[in-house]
């Protein structure tokens, strides 16, 4: 069968079928594997207060950074999962706006992702601080001594862009839940959870001016989130391009930083959606159209982040300038060029794959694909981050940089976090949005 | 106790010791300005010894605390600039390791006790003639502690003197060749870093830098040649240097002067030496009587002898044989290190007290002194450690350090300075005058008394006239006119001029160039200094040249075995361009057993594979790898310019204009002049690269010490560094050091990127930080072009806090916070506050950075950019002067003037 034609929704499928196989999932008792992931990622969890601990008691020296290298996991970490959280809000709002039906079914998922997503990035700008104790600082806020951010600094700029993504992001997720945390209010078998669900629902009865002002407000909020999908991976380009650092100072920051995210966040969707779907038995929902189509997107998005890679050495090439040529020559043949070429084979040469139609149907290869993908975009920023600082202007004060423990450790705690959110947030909310599904079992009855 | 327990241990012992208030002045010292008492910082004269010569300084002292050294400029060997080892004894004076209390046989115990083992031995050796008691000393100037040694001599029959210089002397056949740089048209040095160490490598620093100071329609400098087997701080500033292995060495002076001679003749050695001896030979006949030869320790007497040779020949005008004040060549002196180590093995010595040296470690390992040393019945250590010597000792005695005891010392030059403390000793230390008043008299002493005692002829009863030394920190003594001598002219010329043979390798022996012979081993400043030229820090490797290195197949950090026929011995090695082919350089003053916690286990005893008859060089068996790697920490990445144009070189000849800074716009506006607006400039062809403005800036600062791993780590906090680059041919490459302080942009790309303002320009041109609004993002350092910043990433101030020689008037900095050259802004305050005081304006020079006051060859020059009458201004705008990066155009405040140095003749 011809994927592209497939449906997005198993035949067969009716309203009732809809809200009974999503909507059980967070009122009927955990599956054993549900235990074992959560307690993978409350591992990890603890693994990062264990690492924040020690670094609030010792000080960012138990990182591997040092002057050159002044920035290092912790920015790229940032990074990376502002990438990842890209996606979400992508799907949901842009796709929205662009009438493409088949975000339906993955929709709340990626809001949910791209949620734990910034609440995993936005933990390391403040951890990466030398004084933690006063990021507040960064905020414009009236004191006493009449203080205030010296807001041509792009670390200012990250700070309104990645907070205003966070809330609107938030707001959008929260807001498209509403129906559902009526439904599961209405089907609850305890007292318990029909009290939480029914405080979390604000009241929604299905009033038809309900409905209307509910679609409305959605309808804007997505128009609100649209921009904000290009502004904020833009900002957190700026912090880079801002800076005059060969390999830094360029104009190409942002519009490749945003394709780099959505590529990223993509390829995080699909990491988490295919073992997702056949754990949770989904696969009515979450078709191999689906799957077809986020690799068409993956492969897109691909193309643009290499054109970004190439705009990059050719502008260091055509600007004549000394640094800039040897701070491109340097990526591709100094002592961290294995980061650089790895990274080219895994975000440049793997999507590649994904014209056969054939892996773009094999759920197992787009599950590899996905996640060399993954891995490809951390060391992208890797090699930006360390490679752009460790040789600059000056012979002399060149440097290296090598990752400790802590280092390691905090990344991969961030890991476990994001998967006890996403391990939480499976069990008790549904993942699937039970009425926009039940909208498109109701259009594909309308349409004879 | 690993390093950074025992700093912090250091720490809180320290903290301790300093809860006093008000530090106690030592009864009668005299400060340098009268009428001072009860002011915040007082400065006392005093004098400071180097291998026995004196160095003029003055200590600060902030409420009786000493906090810092600055150079004597009433002093000759000084001129107001001090070396290293001057900026780090302040570190010493406080450092809590040294030791404190008398030990018998390891266990602690007091002076009375030695006072009882003493008085038994000190009746028979005022009565008998044997068995014989042996004194084993440096050499000195100091006539206090000849005075002392001739009385006991003359009052103990037994009593045998010997004497021991670690580190060579200077002197040949007794006396000292006094070089007039400034006057010399050509200078040629043959194994001698006439600039770093020697007794007046001060004085030739600011006269050789004088002549370097680029002026229109001043002179040509002189030509500088240098033959060396190893890179040295001189050899590196040289115009031509020739690297050349030691046994080809004696080859190379009756070379030059045949061809001086007949310049048609040939020199008759291999191709790069051919050119260079012509080239010199014929510098050297055209600057006739204005010629400079020097060979330094390292060198045999026959080499010695020619060039005394060359300079009687050549160089009638600027060189002088100035008798040595120094002991070595003392009539009562018994012998050297070796004839004790004869005495000893036969039998002879009974007793032997050693003062101040260290031979159990740093004595070659073929004497097997250690083993001769624990032979004797008695012996005594005096010593500021408890080192390897004083672990062998029947008795160990902690030495009064030089600035907590009265004493004098000669210069080079023959003045004599008056030592005095500038605070009390915290233990009960003697030192060595005082020492040997006690052996013979059996009573004590002050030292205090005991200098008084041996000025009183030349007028120190004259109260008016002992302040007066005190003050200015030299003695007004007259002059007998006896001090130059004429070296006679021997039959070295005539000797058939040997012609070095094509051997094998052979390794050198050089005292490290921060630790010495490990005599600083427990100084932090001096391990964590970067060392001139190889940038390796807390540590040394076996340097061997590119070629060598290839020809083995090393890489930097690959662990050698190096035999020769005193010994063999385990270290990394290290690739050093401009090293003599065939040859392995074996820094001394690491390897040590017992140096404190800091240094003990740091690096390789290089001691192992030398000989006491040739301790200098000698012939190297095999060299292998041993598979083992342990790469050294360098604090620095990469040493080649790659085609950047950062310190620049130019001829003497050629003042480019195409050099001066061109103006470039930007999109903000213009900053406002501002007066003053601070800037400095440092030139180039004056700099000798000697680190004293690293360690000056980092006493003057409270710059903390990170340790050996934080230093491979790359977090050194040094806010002053100095690039080190190497150019042209790596066989025979030229030097050039850049010391690198904030430049202080105008537009500072550090200050755009803080997110919360701590980075922040002052209305006088500063970029100052504000450390209480610093978070550390450390964006301000990834911004900065220069790599000038530092960040505090560990609690690094928590060690420097403690120490009592921290500078009250620089603030410590916290942990997560950013740091950086302030252009010493404590000091433009204090100068301001001054020039208030006395109701004037600020003049040029009333604010000098530390790093400016330090400097031997006035290479940093500091002030008012907006006065064009300041030295700075006029500096600036000199045609060699440029902005590092300018085409950044964050115009810096900073400035280079370019390095010049002659081009080779074609």
């Amino acid at each position: 069968m011809n994927p592209s034609c497939d449906p997005l929704l198993a035949p067969g499928e009716t309203l009732h079928s809809v809200t009974e196989k999503i909507g059980d999932i967070p009122l009927a008792r955990a599956p054993r594997w549900w235990w074992a992931g959560l307690a993978a990622g409350f591992g990890g969890a603890m693994l990062l207060a264990v690492s924040v601990g020690w670094l609030f008691f010792r000080g960012i020296g138990i990182w591997g950074n040092n002057i050159p290298v002044a920035w290092g996991f912790a920015i790229v970490n940032f990074v990376w999962w502002i990438g990842i959280g890209h996606a979400g809000t992508f799907i949901s709002a842009i796709l929205l706006l662009l009438h493409q039906r088949w975000r339906t079914s993955i929709n709340r998922f990626t809001e949910a992702m791209t949620l734990f997503a910034v609440a995993c990035a936005g933990i390391f700008p403040l951890l990466h601080l030398g004084r933690p104790q006063y990021f507040y600082w960064l905020l414009p806020y009236p004191d006493t001594m009449g203080l205030w951010p010296q807001f041509r600094s792009p670390l200012v700029w990250d700070i309104f862009a990645v907070a205003t993504y966070a809330t609107v992001s938030l707001l959008f997720w929260y807001v498209g839940l509403l129906p559902d945390l009526a439904t599961l209010r209405d089907r609850a078998r305890t007292r318990g959870a029909a009290l939480a669900y029914g405080l979390l629902a604000l009241g929604w009865r299905g009033d038809a001016r309900h409905w209307v002002h509910h679609e409305r407000l959605y309808l804007l909020l997505a128009g609100l989130a649209t921009p904000l999908v290009v502004s904020v991976h833009s900002i957190v380009g700026l912090d880079f391009a801002v800076a005059l650092l060969p390999g830094w100072h360029s104009t190409v920051f942002p519009p490749y930083f945003v394709a780099g995210a959505i590529f990223s966040g993509f390829a995080m969707v699909l990491t988490l959606v295919i073992p997702l779907r056949r754990l949770y038995r989904l696969e009515a929902y979450i078709t191999p159209r689906h799957l077809e189509l986020m690799a068409k997107v993956l492969l897109a998005t691909g193309w643009m982040v290499a054109y970004g890679y190439f705009c990059e050495f050719f502008s260091a090439w055509r600007s004549g300038d000394l640094y800039e040529r040897f701070a491109a020559a340097n990526r591709a043949t100094g002592p961290y060029a294995w980061c650089f070429w790895l990274l080219l084979a895994a975000n440049v040469l793997t999507p590649q794959l994904l014209w056969s139609r054939l892996c773009r149907a094999s759920e197992w290869a787009l599950f590899a694909i996905a996640l060399v993908v993954n891995v490809g975009m951390w060391l992208e920023r890797f090699v930006i981050v360390v490679t752009g600082l460790h040789r600059d202007f000056l012979p002399a004060a060149w440097g290296m940089f090598r990752p400790t423990f802590w280092d390691w450790s905090t990344f991969a705690g961030t890991g476990g976090l994001f998967l006890a959110l996403l391990f939480l947030f499976l069990r008790f909310l549904p993942a699937i949005s039970m009425s926009e599904m039940r909208t498109l079992v109701v259009q594909r009855e309308s349409i004879p | 106790m690993d390093r950074r327990a025992f700093l912090q241990a250091m720490a809180a012992s320290l903290a301790l010791a300093g809860t006093g208030c008000r530090g106690r002045p030592p009864h009668g010292i005299i400060s340098r300005v009268e009428g001072t008492a009860a002011v915040e910082v007082e400065w006392f004269a005093t004098v400071m010894p180097s291998e026995g010569y004196g160095r003029g300084i003055v200590v600060r002292t902030n409420h009786g605390h000493p906090t810092k050294v600055e150079g004597n400029p009433d002093h000759p060997e000084s001129l107001g600039a001090t070396d290293v080892f001057a900026q780090a004894a302040i570190l010493s004076l406080h450092d809590p390791v040294r030791s404190r209390t008398p030990r018998h046989a390891g266990n602690p115990a007091t002076w009375e006790q030695f006072a009882e083992a003493w008085e038994i031995r000190r009746t028979r050796f005022r009565t008998n003639s044997t068995p014989i008691l042996a004194i084993l000393a440096e050499p000195t100037t100091s006539p206090t502690w000849l005075r002392q040694i001739h009385a006991l001599l003359d009052d103990f029959p037994s009593a045998r003197w010997y004497q021991h210089a670690p580190l060579g002397s200077h002197s040949h056949r007794g006396h000292l060749p006094e070089f007039d740089l400034a006057q010399a048209e050509v200078i040629l040095t043959v194994e001698s870093d006439l600039l770093y160490r020697h007794p007046a490598a001060l004085r030739h620093g600011r006269a050789l830098a004088g002549r370097r100071l680029s002026e229109p329609g001043k002179p040509l400098p002189p030509r500088f040649y240098a033959i060396e087997a190893v890179p040295s701080v001189t050899g590196a500033v040289a115009d031509f240097r020739l690297p050349m292995a030691p046994a080809r060495l004696s080859a190379i002076l009756p070379a030059v002067d045949r061809c001086l001679r007949d310049p048609a003749a040939a020199p008759g050695l291999e191709p790069a030496a051919d050119g260079f001896v012509r080239d010199l030979a014929d510098a050297m006949r055209r600057a006739r009587g204005r010629v400079v030869v020097s060979a330094g320790p390292a060198c045999n007497d026959r080499i010695r002898d020619w060039s005394d040779r060359l300079n009687l020949h050549y160089g009638r005008d600027v060189v002088r044989w100035r008798r040595d004040v120094r002991s070595d060549r003392n009539p009562r002196c018994h012998g050297g290190l070796a004839d004790l180590a004869a005495a000893i093995t036969v039998g002879e010595i009974d007793t032997l007290v050693v003062c101040g040296l260290n031979p159990a470690y740093a004595a070659a390992r073929d004497l097997r002194y250690g083993e001769l040393h624990a032979r004797i019945p008695f012996t005594v250590h005096l010593g500021e450690h408890w080192d390897e010597t004083a672990m062998l000792s029947t008795w160990h005695l902690p030495e009064a350090h030089f600035l907590e005891s009265w004493s004098d010392l000669r210069g080079a030059g023959g003045i004599a300075s008056i030592q005095q403390p500038v605070r009390l000793p915290e233990a009960e230390s003697r030192n060595a005058a005082e020492l040997l008043h006690y052996l013979r008299s059996g009573t004590t002493a002050g030292s205090e008394t005991l200098v008084r005692e041996t000025w009183r002829a030349a007028g120190a009863n004259d109260e008016d006239r002992w302040v007066s030394w005190l003050q200015r920190g030299i003695v007004d003594e007259p002059m007998h006119g006896d001090e130059f001598v004429t070296p006679p002219e021997d039959g070295t010329a005539e000797l058939p001029p040997s012609v070095g043979k094509a051997d094998g390798l052979s390794a050198l022996f050089t005292p490290d160039p921060n630790v010495l012979d490990g005599r600083w081993s427990a100084n932090a400043w001096l391990q964590e200094l970067p060392k001139p030229l190889t940038q390796l820090a807390w540590g040394n490797a076996i340097l061997l040249s590119p070629a060598l290195a290839s020809r083995l197949g090393v890489q930097n950090g690959d662990v050698l075995r190096c035999s020769t026929a005193s010994g063999e011995l385990d270290a990394p090695a290290w690739t050093m361009a401009g090293q003599a082919d065939n040859t392995v350089a074996l820094s001394l003053g690491y390897g040590r057993r017992s140096a404190g916690p800091l240094a003990s286990g740091l690096g390789y005893d290089a001691n192992l594979a030398r000989s006491a008859e040739s301790p200098w060089h000698t012939a190297v068996l095999a060299l292998r790898k041993t598979g083992g790697h342990a790469l050294p920490v360098c604090a620095q990445g990469h040493f080649q310019m790659d085609g950047r144009d950062l310190a620049r070189v130019l001829e003497p000849a050629i003042a480019s204009p195409a050099l001066a800074p061109a103006h470039r716009t930007s999109l903000y506006p213009p900053r406002a002049g501002g007066n003053p607006a601070w800037g400095m400039s440092i030139d180039l062809s004056a700099c000798l690269g000697c680190n004293a403005c690293v360690l000056a800036c980092q006493a003057e600062n409270n710059i903390p010490v990170v340790g050996r791993e934080q230093v491979a780590r790359g977090r050194e906090m040094h806010w002053l560094r100095i690039d080190r680059y190497v150019t042209g041919d790596p066989a025979q490459p030229r030097f050039v050091a850049q010391p690198v302080p904030c430049m202080h942009c105008e537009n500072a790309p550090c200050e755009v990127v803080c997110p919360v303002g701590a980075t922040v320009h002052s209305s006088e041109g500063l970029n100052d930080m504000v450390y209480n609004r610093c978070i550390g993002t450390r964006y301000c350092s990834n911004n900065c072009p220069y790599k000038v910043r530092r960040f505090n990433f560990l609690d690094y101030g928590g060690d420097a806090r403690a120490a009592g020689g921290a500078n009250p008037r620089v603030t410590i900095r916290e942990r997560g916070v950013m740091e950086k050259c302030t252009y010493c802004v404590q000091r433009i305050n204090a100068g301001r506050i001054a020039a208030e005081v006395a109701g004037r304006p600020l003049r040029d020079g009333d604010v000098r950075t530390a790093c400016q006051q330090v400097c031997p060859a006035s290479a940093i020059v500091f002030g008012n950019l907006a006065d064009p009458a300041s030295e700075v201004s006029r500096r600036a705008a000199s045609p060699t002067s440029y902005a590092l990066l300018d085409e950044l155009n964050t115009r810096p405040r900073t400035t280079y003037r370019a390095a010049l140095r002659h081009p080779p003749r074609p």
